[in-house]
């Protein structure tokens, strides 16, 4: 493989990671306040959706601005049904990610009946930074991206920032570490829970946006293809740290890429294998994080 | 027995109430876009009454969403959350298929009908709950989140099954979208209700539904559902963690290979590469919709299939609605039954994710939310 495809894939890779940053970064407030968001898929997806559909009257930054107002609204729809209702924030997520696919399908199919071209909209232009972006071969890479990758960035710099210096920072992390403790000193436990889905959810619907109005610049029913699970999965991966969750999405990304440039190459593979690669390694992956996960509760369980 | 009452009437007000926002939900869709709600109603019931096809369509829609929900009890019991059916749909479905063309090539495709029956209804189930068991060995062996092993091995096997039908179960013949061979005339389920695509699938739909009736008056029913919430005192029953995850996945997964075997050989009569057809996602919504109680689940599984089957209905009588109206409703359907099922307080109905079960271990689930 040639150098210039190389720098395709690991470019295409940076370009693909930054909405599996964006919702993963956005989840781990919400798993450090010790919750799940299993309706990232849908968020994203209407996300995605909405971005597009106010992309094509109103340029690519209010459509992203339209993603992330979509994902809001859906996590205050979850969030209400599971700490006012108290209901199971399991099947709450998955309800919502029902609601998210099947809602942007119908929404789509009104938009653009069966039998009309798709429309497509103006993506965000790359914006290569001058002179970084002439070093060779790194500055192709890592300097010459859209700006939605470079504020990727902020957003997860500001999110450890945030976990790490802030109050509401160390909030989250008491409620997520033992949420009895945080209450008896005075957290107000539902609230903190509360903030972190509504950013959650905001960063996953934002994240489905910069699929669509980001690159693609159109939507197809589904397009999303499971990457709101794939984000939970990072989450899990970098133990809910921005860095970690980055390095995942990195690597879910990469692969993806791989598998979309790789087929064009010598390598015969099936393309099935290069299709599934990136699921199975998360997987692979997920697999060994777990277990050194475990290994260090079970230290932690020894000392005590 | 007064508190009893007023729980109940409480429980009774809010499923008014999710009824009616169900009902306002699908008003509002049918609304925006521009059609008559009263139109659209009458399309929904003609999509599902019209004719006798209709009512078949029906019944062999709600077929394999009732088998995988029903198999989904003990899973769901236990607080295992398998999201994985779709892909055991498929590993069962290819299993079916290659095991009867096998049975074909090898005896001859004059062979009595049962045997290519048993045949595929065994190889499906074994292809499922093989599937099934990666996911529970995961959780056992390693801690890992049952729900994002299923998920992701959702995808792995519909790469499998790419390139299955692309490789060694590819039709001989050149067709525009990737299918296997047809099966032996004899393989496929008779249809029960002439004129109709309703076959004999039905049938095993009642024994399953009446199996887990039975299986839910037994011991081992209730250490199941003692496991979700404490563990420990479930361990003293005699249900080890390891028990009840490879016991309840392998349930579930032989369930799902059985509707992957049942698709293939009731409906299309060959393996396409669309088998599942979201019923693995459809299923886990209408097991959680019927309670986890056996005719509740069936119940809820014809009412799944009339939602789809009557918004097709209402496609063509308004020309302006999506079917996918359907997918909606299911989905705000599924948020109310969430929040009945948190009043009904009910351990099974309010299923806790496996790890929150283990942290409760020591205290009954009731007081950790008293302290929440």
């Amino acid at each position: 493989m040639s150098p210039e495809l190389w720098i395709s894939i690991l470019a295409g890779a940076i370009a693909l990671s930054a909405p599996l940053v964006l919702a993963g970064v956005g989840e781990g407030f919400v798993e450090r306040a010790g919750r799940i968001n299993l309706g990232i898929e849908g968020m994203m997806i209407l996300g995605a959706f909405m971005g597009v559909y106010v992309a094509s009257s109103a340029g690519p930054m209010a459509g992203l601005l339209a993603g992330a107002v979509t994902g809001l609204v859906l996590a205050i729809l979850m969030n209400t049904v599971v700490h006012r209702l108290h209901a199971n924030e399991i099947v709450v997520g998955l309800a919502i990610t029902m609601l998210g696919l099947g809602l942007s399908t119908y929404l789509f199919q009104l938009w653009i009946p069966s039998g009309e071209t798709n429309i497509s909209v103006e993506t965000v232009p790359r914006w290569p930074i001058p002179l970084l972006a002439d070093i060779p071969f790194v500055g192709r890479i890592l300097f010459a991206q859209s700006p939605i990758v470079y504020a990727t960035v902020l957003v997860a710099v500001a999110a450890w920032a945030v976990m790490r210096f802030t109050r509401f920072g160390l909030q989250i992390r008491a409620v997520g570490a033992d949420p009895v403790a945080a209450t008896l000193r005075g957290v107000r436990t539902r609230t903190v829970g509360s903030s972190s889905l509504l950013i959650g959810g905001s960063l996953a619907g934002l994240a489905g946006a910069v699929i669509t109005v980001g690159t693609i610049g159109s939507f197809t029913p589904g397009i999303t293809a499971g990457r709101g699970y794939i984000v939970l999965a990072i989450v899990i991966m970098g133990r809910s740290t921005p860095v970690g969750i980055a390095l995942g999405a990195l690597l879910f990304a990469f692969l993806q890429s791989f598998s979309l440039l790789a087929q064009s190459t010598g390598l015969q593979l099936p393309s099935e294998i290069y299709q599934t690669l990136p699921y199975v390694v998360t997987l692979i992956v997920l697999v060994i994080s777990s277990r050194s996960r475990l290994r260090s509760v079970l230290k932690k369980a020894r000392l005590a | 027995m007064n508190r009893i009452r007023e729980l109940d009437h409480r429980r009774w007000a809010i499923t008014a109430g999710v009824v009616l926002v169900v009902l306002a939900v699908a008003a509002l869709l049918i609304l925006f876009a521009g059609a008559d709600p009263l139109v659209g109603l009458r399309g929904l019931i003609e999509g599902i009454s019209s004719s006798p096809y209709r009512v078949g369509e029906l019944l062999v829609g709600a077929v394999p969403i009732a088998i995988v929900a029903l198999t989904l009890i003990p899973a769901l019991r236990a607080g295992v959350f398998s999201v994985g059916a779709e892909g055991q749909i498929i590993f069962g479905a290819i299993f079916a298929t290659g095991a009867t063309l096998w049975l074909a090539d090898v005896f001859g495709p004059d062979l009595p009908a049962p045997a290519f029956w048993v045949v595929g209804l065994i190889a499906g189930a074994v292809g499922g709950g093989l599937f099934a068991l990666l996911p529970a060995l995961l959780a056992v062996r390693w801690q890992v989140n049952e729900i994002l092993s299923t998920l992701l091995l959702n995808y792995v096997a519909a790469g499998f099954l790419g390139w299955t039908l692309r490789t060694w179960l590819a039709s001989p013949e050149d067709t525009a979208t990737p299918q296997s061979e047809q099966l032996p005339e004899a393989a496929a389920l008779p249809s029960l209700i002439p004129g109709t695509r309703a076959h004999w699938g039905i049938l095993l739909v009642v024994i399953i539904a009446i199996g887990f009736m039975l299986w839910r008056r037994s011991a081992a029913s209730t250490r199941v559902a003692v496991f979700a919430s404490r563990p420990k005192l479930a361990l003293r029953l005699g249900a080890t963690r390891s028990g009840t995850i490879y016991f309840t996945m392998l349930v579930s997964g032989a369930g799902a290979g059985l509707v992957g075997w049942i698709q293939v050989a009731g409906v299309n009569e060959r393996l396409f590469s669309s088998v599942t057809g979201g019923v693995g996602f459809s299923g886990l919504a209408v097991a959680l919709l019927g309670g986890l109680l056996p005719i509740g689940i069936v119940a809820a599984a014809l009412f799944f299939s009339a939602l789809t089957a009557g918004a097709v209905g209402m496609q063509s009588a308004t020309g302006t609605i999506p079917s996918s109206i359907a997918e909606v409703i299911k989905s705000v359907l599924l948020l109310g039954v969430a929040s009945i099922a948190a009043y009904q307080r009910r351990p099974a109905a309010v299923v806790a994710p496996s790890d929150a079960a283990a942290a409760v271990d020591d205290q009954p689930a009731d007081e950790t939310e008293h302290v929440r």
